[in-house]
């Protein structure tokens, strides 16, 4: 052997596959990478099947969160149409009749009132200026109602 | 059948499955074969043999006919091994002599592996050369292709194919009479 080693040519030695395989295994490759490309076909790349399941985990609670945003912003739009809807088309001049003239109106509408101008939402809240407002207040002497 | 009727049957949605088994069944040995070589192993071989015929798949629509067909499946075999070796030496962390000297225990205790001496002391003796050496030296020793042939697959030019595989015979002889 040593020998051999020392004269060692690799032309004079005999080519030899040392390596097997599974017995069958090249009657058996075939259909399995035909299975490989057919699921190649059908595959999702990695990065859409997790964007896929993440959407998936976050779709139910933000749908919800979605419609009750919806229902808040739907709701408090009408509220406020509501509130000055009626009063926003009246003259001042007939806001001022109304309050002049209406019997029907109690101590404590005018109360309510003089809240409002503390909180100087009158001209708003009215639709009329803040001093025809105080002019209102006084006639029915709110200072009184007061105390 | 031919590679050219092997293309025009894929080419046709009809025959596609049929066309592909078929080139499977053709060139499944020459690059298992290829990939043994280099990577040893059975299972890492089967692996990476799978793998080639899928991107083979995936990539035959592509294929210009300018080129051979099996020189383009010999290409994507290559580029899959080098791949995976240099994967292999990273995952680890180890310097090239290392995984040489992994893949040359697997010579020694493989049950698929048998030979008389001389032959396993090839094996490990080629497992001493840079991957892409030992490429040429496997591509011109076992399968016996032309440089020509070779060159189209590494993208080397003939000349420097002749030199590294006459300096890859003269390492193997050197290290067998050494060893």
């Amino acid at each position: 052997m040593n020998k051999m080693k020392e004269d060692f040519k690799l032309d004079s030695l005999p080519k030899h596959n040392v390596y097997q395989v599974p017995e069958h295994y090249f009657d058996r490759l075939p259909t399995r990478v035909m299975e490989r490309t057919t699921a190649a076909e059908k595959h999702i790349p990695a990065w859409q099947q997790g964007l896929w399941v993440s959407l998936r985990a976050v779709a139910a609670p933000l749908v919800l969160l979605l419609v009750f945003v919806g229902v808040f912003f739907f709701n408090v739009q009408d509220q406020d149409k509501d509130e000055f809807a009626a009063v926003q088309p009246l003259a001042e001049q007939e806001i001022l009749d109304y309050l002049h003239y209406n019997e029907d109106l109690e101590t404590a509408d005018f109360a309510e009132l003089s809240y409002l101008t503390k909180q100087e939402f009158t001209s708003d809240f009215l639709n009329i200026s803040s001093t025809a407002a105080e002019a209102e207040l006084e006639y029915y002497h709110i200072r009184n109602i007061e105390e | 059948m031919e590679d050219k009727e092997i293309l025009d049957k894929f080419s046709n949605p009809e025959s596609q499955n049929m066309a592909f088994n078929q080139l499977v069944r053709k060139y499944q040995q020459k690059i298992y074969w290829h990939i043994r070589k280099m990577v040893i192993d059975h299972d890492d071989s089967d692996d990476l043999t799978q793998e080639v015929f899928v991107k083979v798949w995936k990539n035959l629509g592509n294929f210009r006919q300018d080129a051979q067909l099996y020189t383009w499946i010999y290409r994507i075999a290559t580029n899959e091994c080098l791949t995976f070796l240099t994967n292999k030496k990273k995952r680890f962390f180890l310097p090239i002599h290392d995984v040489a000297a992994e893949l040359a225990e697997k010579i020694d205790t493989s049950p698929d592996i048998s030979g008389d001496e001389i032959q396993l002391k090839l094996q490990k003796a080629l497992l001493r050369l840079p991957d892409k050496q030992r490429l040429v030296f496997n591509m011109k020793y076992y399968d016996e292709m032309k440089y020509e042939e070779i060159s189209e697959i590494l993208g080397t030019s003939v000349g420097a194919l002749k030199t590294s595989y006459h300096l890859a015979v003269k390492k193997i002889e050197e290290f067998i009479k050494r060893d």
